[in-house]
């Protein structure tokens, strides 16, 4: 039992990534209609500032977070400004594509170019301390970093809920000719979400550096599991991909504890398959 | 107020308004009329800057705006209720009216003008909560005509504001909108297929045919028009 407990909330911790991913994704994809192939990318490359901040400044790894964040944001910003918003006119879903895959790839054999193949850490104090709750023991950089992930997806969602300019993201994301109707300048939204999706995957990476390996494809799994939350939370949905994320979590470790790790990433696309088949058999049976 | 003179525009490569002049006066409601395809709302499009006249000038306030962005011209007073009301769906009633409120001026007379817009569409604001897509289609062609109120429209421009609605809720659309122009000195420009409902409503009119001006007149000479009659009227 205790052991079922420790893998939930493990799970859980876990999860959160997924969610935080998840929201950075949906957010893109709602404004601009857009996968962002290289999502996971910008977490990798949140994960090596978090690494040269630490280690060249002295800072601790969540410390850098906030840093983290703004420069991921104008790293985005500048993708969209240069890259995507150019291509967006072309109306052409392949060039998209190939951008943001290739984008990807670029940034994963840069950072093998830079840091070389090696697997790297941020030690820090407190890695090995766990934190005692009945059967269950916390290790305390995942504690920390769910904190401030739930901090963060609280924020996004208030951000969009009650401020203008989240307000604005949605009209555009709805409504993009009512949009422009009322002057909203889709431009500048498309910059800021961007912006706004690549400082959350930066900021999942660099709360991952706590207890997470640092290497040149270590987005590449959080990437497809951002789209599976995606999918399976509804497209626009930040609560649903909120959920979608935790969920995938506790499914992962479940498996991994239940049946072999090795197999946790099978079972969690076999299981993505299959809500996908489900989900458009109610869609036809409601039809 | 607005001037409108050999306005050319199209998309790409086909072109749909060839030559198009007409004029609307403060605290006049002036009519465009046309049956579907006639270039109505290319029309629109190009004289709110959505898309760019390829020739011809749009002429406000003394201001050349043929070349201008969207957003400069809605600056300058400009508001449009577009064709198939664009609303949006999953924001509430309120909202979708707070985005109407596109600048400084607007966002600091919010309130007051909510106001306004709730006393001619009482409707909206017990609605005022709920998801703009849950609205009738009626409701919703209101709430696509108080969010340009917000806007403090100068010149109000009303897309085809009858499409697929019952004639008593059009009266309404019609009747807040005439008002405004006579209380508010403000310019009205409604486009229209339902020409019976837009003479009725307005003080001139112009009748577009393949995107040129064919026939224009004040009300009821265009009613009286044997032209009009037998190829819109069907008398």
């Amino acid at each position: 039992m205790s052991i079922f407990l420790q893998a939930c909330v493990n799970g859980l911790l876990m999860g959160g990534f997924y969610s935080l991913m998840g929201m950075g994704q949906n957010v893109i994809f709602g404004v601009m209609k857009i996968v962002n192939f290289c999502h996971g990318e910008m977490l990798m490359v949140g994960m090596y500032l978090t690494f040269l901040l630490s280690t060249n400044l002295g800072l601790d790894p969540y410390a850098c977070v906030p840093l983290v964040a703004i420069l991921m944001f104008l790293f985005g910003a500048l993708i969209q400004h240069t890259l995507i918003t150019p291509s967006l006119g072309t109306k052409s879903f392949t060039n998209l594509l190939f951008l943001t895959v290739g984008l990807g790839l670029l940034l994963s054999n840069g950072a093998l170019v830079l840091f070389g193949s090696e697997y790297r850490t941020i030690p820090t104090s407190y890695a090995q301390t766990y934190i005692a709750l009945g059967p269950v023991n916390l290790a305390l950089p995942r504690l920390i970093s769910f904190g401030v992930l739930i901090v963060i997806s609280v924020a996004l969602f208030a951000f969009l809920k009650y401020t203008t300019t989240g307000k604005q993201i949605r009209a555009v994301s709805q409504n993009p000719v009512g949009a422009e109707v009322v002057g909203i300048n889709a431009r500048r939204i498309y910059i800021l979400t961007y912006g706004i999706g690549t400082a959350l995957a930066g900021v999942a990476g660099s709360l991952l550096t706590g207890f997470y390996t640092i290497f040149p494809t270590a987005g590449a799994s959080f990437g497809f599991r951002a789209l599976i939350v995606v999918v399976v939370g509804g497209l626009g949905s930040i609560p649903g991909a909120f959920f979608a994320g935790i969920f995938l979590g506790v499914l992962e470790t479940m498996v991994a504890l239940f049946i072999s790790p090795s197999y946790s990433d099978l079972i969690v696309f076999i299981t993505f398959i299959v809500i996908l088949v489900v989900r458009q058999l109610i869609i036809i049976r409601r039809k | 107020m607005l001037k409108v003179e050999g306005l050319r525009a199209g998309y790409g490569s086909i072109n749909i308004l060839w030559d198009l002049s007409f004029e609307v006066n403060a605290g006049e409601v002036v009519a465009i009329l046309g049956s579907n395809g006639a270039g109505k709302t290319t029309m629109v499009r190009a004289v709110t800057g959505m898309v760019r006249p390829t020739a011809g000038s749009v002429v406000f306030d003394g201001e050349e705006l043929a070349k201008k962005s969207s957003r400069y011209i809605l600056d300058r007073g400009i508001v449009q209720v577009p064709e198939g009301r664009q609303i949006f769906t999953e924001m509430t009633v309120l909202e979708n009216l707070e985005m109407g409120a596109f600048n400084k001026a607007t966002r600091a007379a919010f309130a007051q003008n909510l106001e306004t817009a709730y006393r001619h569409f009482p409707k909206l604001k017990e609605r005022a909560k709920q998801a703009a897509g849950t609205l009738s289609g009626g409701e919703q062609q209101m709430l696509a005509v108080a969010r340009a109120l917000i806007g403090m429209p100068r010149l109000l421009i009303l897309d085809e504001p009858s499409l697929g609605l019952a004639p008593n809720i059009v009266d309404d659309i019609l009747e807040v909108a005439s008002s405004m122009a006579k209380k508010d000195n403000i310019a009205v420009l409604l486009v229209e297929q339902d020409i019976t409902k837009a003479l009725a409503c307005a003080d001139r009119g112009y009748v577009i045919e393949n995107g040129r001006i064919a026939l224009q007149g004040t009300a009821a000479e265009l009613s009286a028009n044997e032209h009009v009659k037998k190829a819109y009227l069907g008398i």
